[in-house]
């Protein structure tokens, strides 16, 4: 049944801008990091040399960029059933509940891998422009730019549960801009803010910590969150 | 007698309020079922159950054979719906919304262009439905319900919003759809007319309970007939008739006679004129069945 869901889902995403959007954000990060070394390209070269700081400087943004994707793809996803009530609809056919639920955050997620990969390719695109250093970190640079995608689960399972339940959709956006102001001063926050976690930031300087507390609880609201949504009866 | 729904002291309570209670519906499997009540009167929340979008607060529900709770699925891979507002994705045309729940139920794709014809959408098959009038969109939803060849039909006010052809011309495929089709169709309306002209069994449900459940000839018997006359004289005339034993009420401006048989009439007319009365009218006054169902629903449990 998930795979006729996805198709669905898929054909219901067209005209949305979804797409492009997962496009844009990836595109965004690196034209950050392309405006950053244009403006001050001997000073960061000489204080910070090397495709590593290359890529760690970049982290910052791709969190950022993430936290408000993440806002906006939900509500755009949530949106779409909401718009016309089409949740009655949808749930009336022969699918449970569950599976609606699951295919909305495997969709989301997919779009997300989508320009995570995107952002490789950016990333690797314009570092071999700038040429920080003789050899290419591959390993790095995948890392870099996925490790913050999964930090950033938890803040996609609450969203997602956040805009499915809600009528109306000033709440999701309001956590949503909220997520944004904190993944912005995520240096300053305890490490327990799960906004934090996508900019892999913490008290040990081991972004692994971030990698494996977003994957754990990002499961574990994305279960609360689906379980929530099949109990709640469709208005 | 098959059931294609029986439900069974059918219960819903949001918080303290009970929306629904202890509907025990009983839909034989062919028919037309016309449920009518107010706005408000839980229609829309009784079908909302028998989908499988709300849980009952208690009460069963079997459709086709299965009970609701255990196979949900399998039920609803044989029923189709249209519950209140259509709904519909407005950025996609009318092919792309079938086609998004022709996925799901995965039926060919021959049938989405079977559906639209059948609601005649075929013309606007390929503009986006933002665009469409309400009156397509409803034509749409019911393109929708019926997509996967249900077994049985539910349609939650479907003529809502639809001008006066639009309603005949889906009173007529709903119509022909158990003839042709084998299917069972549940109907809500809040407007007996609208029943009348299509259902053969009607449930009435007023303040969450089913206060009426029988065919429609029953509801009829209910309508009574009487006959007004309007003569010059209107107190002589009542005088008259009564001294030669036809009963007969003074209405303002007409008599009234509760018997309304031909031969009373003929009898009562003929009286009239032979003594010199002028008789201007002599009309057959319905209670209508929406003075029934007004009666009914306005009472509560009073009635029958």
């Amino acid at each position: 049944m998930m795979l006729p869901l996805m198709r669905s889902e898929l054909l219901k995403i067209k005209r949305k801008a979804f797409w492009f959007l997962a496009f844009l954000g990836p595109f965004g990060v690196v034209a950050l990091q392309v405006v950053n070394y244009e403006l001050r390209k001997d000073y960061l070269m000489k204080h910070y040399p090397g495709w590593d700081n290359y890529l760690d400087g970049m982290t910052m943004f791709t969190a950022l960029a993430l936290v408000l994707g993440i806002a906006v793809l939900t509500s755009f996803t949530a949106s779409i059933e909401n718009e016309t009530n089409a949740w009655k609809q949808l749930l009336a056919l022969p699918v449970s509940k569950w599976q609606v639920y699951l295919t909305k955050f495997t969709l989301l997620a997919g779009l997300f891998v989508f320009s995570t990969v995107l952002l490789v390719l950016f990333a690797w695109v314009y570092g071999i422009i700038l040429d920080p250093g003789p050899v290419i970190p591959y390993g790095k640079l995948i890392s870099q730019s996925f490790y913050p995608l999964i930090g950033a689960l938890p803040v996609l399972a609450l969203q997602l549960w956040i805009a499915t339940v809600s009528k109306n959709q000033t709440i999701p956006i309001m956590t949503g801009v909220f997520g944004v102001i904190l993944t912005f001063v995520a240096p300053l926050l305890p490490d327990w803010v799960i906004w934090k976690w996508p900019s892999l930031y913490n008290n040990w300087d081991q972004p692994l910590v971030n990698v494996l507390l977003g994957a754990g609880l990002g499961l574990l609201l994305y279960l609360v969150g689906m379980i929530d949504f099949s109990r709640r009866d469709v208005k | 007698m098959e059931y294609a729904v029986q439900t069974n002291n059918l219960t819903k309570r949001f918080n303290k309020e009970i929306a629904v209670s202890g509907v025990n519906l009983q839909i034989p499997k062919g028919e037309i079922y016309g449920f009518l009540g107010p706005n408000g009167a839980g229609k829309t929340t009784t079908i909302r159950m028998l989908l499988g979008l709300m849980k009952p607060s208690s009460g069963s529900i079997r459709i086709l054979g299965k009970l609701l709770n255990k196979e949900k699925i399998a039920i609803l891979r044989s029923v189709g719906s249209l519950v209140e507002n259509p709904s519909y994705y407005p950025h996609l045309t009318a092919v792309e919304n079938m086609e998004a729940l022709r996925k799901i139920l995965g039926v060919p794709k021959t049938r989405i262009d079977e559906v639209l014809a059948l609601v005649r959408l075929t013309g606007a098959a390929n503009k986006k439905v933002r665009g469409f009038s309400l009156g397509m969109k409803q034509r749409l939803g019911i393109a929708a319900a019926l997509l996967n060849n249900p077994e049985l039909l539910i349609l939650d006010e479907p003529t809502n919003g639809l001008d006066p052809s639009g309603i005949i011309e889906i009173r007529n495929l709903i119509k022909r759809l158990p003839a042709e089709c084998g299917m069972t169709i549940l109907i809500s309306s809040h407007l007996l007319s609208e029943i009348d002209q299509m259902a053969t069994i009607v449930g009435i449900i007023s303040k969450g309970e089913l206060i009426f459940q029988d065919s429609i000839d029953v509801l009829r018997k209910h309508a009574q007939q009487q006959i007004v006359l309007r003569a010059d004289r209107n107190r002589e005339a009542q005088q008259l008739l009564l001294t030669k034993g036809i009963k007969a009420e003074l209405q303002e401006e007409s008599v009234l006679l509760p018997e309304s048989s031909d031969q009373h009439v003929a009898q009562a007319v003929q009286e009239l004129v032979q003594n010199g009365f002028k008789v201007y009218r002599a009309e057959e006054e319905k209670r209508s069945l929406e003075d029934i169902f007004l009666d009914m629903t306005a009472g509560g449990e009073r009635a029958l």
